[in-house]
């Protein structure tokens, strides 16, 4: 990245920063949950974008985390900062238990195991109800000051960027490229594609196992059905696609943009929202599947890092 | 004697379904030298690479690199071990840009692995595309880009599955070139190729696979001669 | 558990089991038909399903249509609605990576019931009329159960017949063995497609109009089939015909017995574990031979 781009980063992350002091907290909830969005879309990146196998569960991730927060808080007696971190944990432990095996399914078969693997995860925590308060959740505390959380979420939307970043202009980044591009080549061409595999998915359930850590936290009240609901990974999904999967902005423009665009126009109809969103899900997919930055890129030649 | 060799593949035998791919083949090959590998279309000269890459598992037989077996282990195993190879269809990676496709296959990264892929890619004259899109190069530039990219992971074996079709005339014979070159370098080679003047000029050696079956080897000029390879391309 | 199953009991959950099945194996059937041609895991099924559901639902409600002779309108309808869609949208994204078509299909499975929810409200609706049970020795049949299996089971085999005898059925199958193959022998794949597509959303609303004689009908109420017809696929092995069939069958009497020695959240769990497990030992199905 050129010093001007460096600058203007900085420059952000600076008025991100002093931001809370300024705004009303209604603007600083809005912003706490764009952070999470950034680090979702930037972590389903990490295994979809870049190796092209689609997460169809990723939010399973999201959830574990988010249970163990809450059970660590509750049960343990955790503060809410360690105990939202160690939602990587167990998100990262599910991602080695079920990537070892299922990353081997190809295309579909892996959108579908994935997407089967979420509904175990999500039955079983309804099904040990003494531990987790089966449908009905666990209620935290309510939560005095957001600031900290605003914090907390802040740094990992950052990290998951500079993470990506980091992958991206490594060989270890092309070689996760490689494997969406042509997976029999790749391998011929002496690339352990099975261990890249594991690693990239491995990276991509830890923040979104802190952040669901600490959204059970800022939520004051987790149950299944909201935790681990598919429309979250399309969420996710259909985020970094409209900024632009396999990049390092994509996901945060897609998800500030969407994030904006839901709080502004869809908060207003209600009754339509659910049917504008497939709408736009549709409209991304056939009209833009490369995402703005993938176009942007394609036209003007710009980095990946971009 | 045995210990010499680079590769050796021991009645080899693989079956899709009912059909008999390879059947108990066999091939010893010494290193240092360039091979060819002919026979009609289906004959199975791909499922063979395919075998001796792991891409494909056979069902009986075995297959030995510097004496050590390497049926059974994983593609990019036996790459590294040095088995590199191209592919009939080409597979480069189309939204890598040409000097990345090299760039992910090498063993090192840095500096000299960024001059060894220049230095590649100016060889086969696709310096100025280097930050092109591979997808975008034409069909004889995907070509040329893959023959680089085996040459980035720098194998002792090199199998090349069909080279020299859709490359101009113009950078044919540089290809044909760096062919030799590579066993100025101690490479061995093995080429499947269409084009007979190219693999009887190029090749020490021929197999001639038919059915799955090596049917001839030889020098090219015998085999020109022999009436079961004669048989084979010219006889149904 | 501390309730005794007799054999009478384990019977009565195979029976239940395998008449639950056949609807599935229906249902399924059209999804691993879209399967099979293009490769497209239509998470739409569900919504389709529901348009044929309220298809009956209305022709009942309103004109006292026997919900059965309503097939015969909710088929075509959806059929048409399948030919809509696959020549709208789903034709795109046919030969994209599988994270389109999934998206896509997801989209219009969430726009669909939204609609039918602004245009029908949310309420439960129920057609009412076949009701109560008979019993065979110790056995209970309810009778909506059972026409409804009568139908699934006939208009499946009405499919397969098509499919092996006509000469579009044996295109399509063609075309889900070796699509460029097909296309090489001179088989229009795009119209076949649109065929296959229309078929399975076909397949589908007649699901719907069955269902709606047992169920409720209500706008998300295709859901739970979605993720029953992947099962069934999986267990049948994907675009394979006669196995989405019997992966049908088998997954009601899975569930049939399930519900009767597990809790129903358990055997909710168990379904999706049998789903990934014969993903991961036996991709391609339970019916065909390792791949």
């Amino acid at each position: 990245m050129k010093p001007l781009t460096w600058g203007i980063g900085l420059l952000v992350l600076a008025a991100l920063a002093i931001m809370p002091f300024f705004v009303t907290s209604y603007i600083v909830s809005f912003t706490i949950q764009t952070f999470m969005w950034v680090a979702l879309a930037g972590s389903w990146n990490l295994i979809s974008g870049f190796t092209g196998y689609v997460s169809f569960g990723h939010v399973a991730f999201f959830g574990t985390g988010a249970y163990t927060g809450a059970l660590l808080i509750s049960k343990a007696g955790w503060p809410w900062l360690p105990a939202g971190l160690a939602g990587s944990v167990t998100a990262a432990a599910l991602a080695l238990l079920i990537g070892y095996p299922c990353l081997r399914l190809k295309g579909p078969y892996f959108a579908i195991a994935m997407l089967g693997l979420n509904e175990v995860v999500r039955a079983l925590i309804s099904y040990f109800e003494d531990f987790t308060g089966g449908g009905s959740g666990i209620s935290l505390p309510p939560i005095l000051s957001i600031e900290p959380v605003y914090y907390a979420m802040g740094l990992s939307a950052v990290s998951v960027t500079l993470l990506t970043y980091v992958i991206i202009t490594s060989q270890f980044g092309l070689r996760l490229l490689s494997i969406r591009e042509d997976e029999i080549a790749a391998e011929a061409m002496g690339i352990n594609t099975a261990r890249l595999k594991l690693y990239a998915f491995l990276l991509s359930a830890v923040f979104p196992g802190i952040v669901g850590g600490f959204y059970a936290w800022y939520a004051s009240h987790i149950e299944p059905l909201g935790t681990f609901p598919l429309l979250t990974t399309i969420t996710m999904i259909i985020m970094c696609l409209f900024g632009g999967k396999g990049t390092v902005w994509g996901p945060v423009l897609g998800a500030v943009l969407l994030s904006v665009f839901q709080e502004l126009v869809w908060a207003r109809f209600l009754f339509v929202h659910q049917a504008l969103f497939g709408a736009l899900i549709v409209a991304v997919v056939l009209l833009l599947p490369k995402g703005i930055l993938g176009v942007l890129q394609e036209r003007y030649r710009l980095p990946r890092a971009i | 004697m045995r210990d010499s060799l680079i590769l050796e593949v021991k009645d080899l035998t693989k079956r899709f379904g009912g059909v008999t791919a390879i059947s108990r083949c066999s091939l010893a090959l010494e290193p240092r030298r360039i091979y060819g590998l002919i026979g009609p279309n289906g004959s199975g000269k791909t499922t063979l690479f395919n075998l001796i890459t792991g891409l494909e598992h056979r069902d009986e037989g075995e297959v030995r690199f510097k004496g050590e077996r390497i049926d059974g282990l994983k593609p990019h195993q036996i790459a590294l071990r040095g088995i590199g190879r191209t592919f009939q269809i080409i597979r480069i990676f189309p939204e890598l840009t040409a000097l990345e496709n090299l760039l992910v296959v090498a063993r090192s990264t840095g500096g000299a692995a960024r001059r060894r892929a220049l230095e590649l890619l100016a060889f086969v004259k696709l310096d100025r595309l280097k930050g092109e899109y591979a997808g975008n190069l034409s069909y004889g530039q995907q070509k040329l880009l893959e023959f680089t990219r085996v040459l980035i992971l720098d194998p002792e074996l090199i199998l090349l599955d069909e080279p020299a079709a859709g490359v101009n005339r113009t950078l044919l014979n540089d290809l044909l070139e760096a062919i030799r070159g590579l066993k100025e370098q101690g490479k061995t080679v093995v080429i499947v190729e269409h084009d007979m003047k190219v693999v009887m000029g190029l090749s020490e050696k021929l197999f001639v696979l038919d059915y799955g079956e090596k049917i001839a080897e030889g020098p090219p000029e015998a085999i020109q001669n022999d009436e079961r390879v004669v048989e084979a391309y010219f006889g149904r | 558990m501390p309730i005794q199953i007799t054999g009478a009991m384990m019977l009565q959950g195979v029976v239940s089991g395998l008449l639950a099945g056949g609807l599935y194996a229906m249902v399924a059937l059209g999804l691993s038909l879209i399967f099979g041609v293009m490769r497209v895991i239509n998470i739409a099924h569900g919504a389709l399903l529901m348009l044929g559901a309220y298809t009956t639902y209305w022709l009942f409600a309103l004109y006292g249509m026997n919900p059965f002779l309503s097939l015969l309108i909710s088929f075509p309808l959806l059929f048409g609605v399948g030919v809509l869609l696959q020549r709208w949208f789903v034709h795109r994204v046919v030969n994209a990576p599988e994270l389109s078509s999934l998206l896509l299909t997801f989209g219009i499975s969430i726009f669909i019931p939204n609609l039918a929810m602004l245009a029908w409200t949310a309420d439960y609706r129920s057609v009412e009329f076949l009701t109560g049970s008979f019993l065979l020795g110790p056995i209970a049949f309810s009778k909506p159960r059972l026409v409804t299996f009568l139908f699934a089971l006939g208009i499946a085999g009405l499919a397969f017949l098509f499919l092996l005898k006509t000469k579009l059925g044996k295109a399509i199958r063609a075309t889900s063995q070796h699509r460029e193959v097909a296309q090489v022998c001179g088989i229009n794949v795009r119209r076949i497609d649109l065929i296959a597509f229309g078929l399975g959303a076909g397949l589908a609303g007649a699901g719907g109009s069955l269902v709606s004689v047992m169920f409720s009908v209500f706008p998300e109420m295709g859901q739970i089939y979605v993720f029953k017809s992947f099962l069934v696929i999986v267990l049948g092995g994907a675009g394979n015909y006669p196995g989405a069939f019997f992966g049908g069958l088998l997954l009601g009497l899975v569930e049939g017995l399930a519900s009767l020695l597990l809790t129903a959240q358990l055997s909710e769990v168990i379904a999706y574990i049998l789903l990934v497990l014969v993903l991961l030992v036996r991709p391609t199905g339970l019916l065909r031979g390792r791949a």
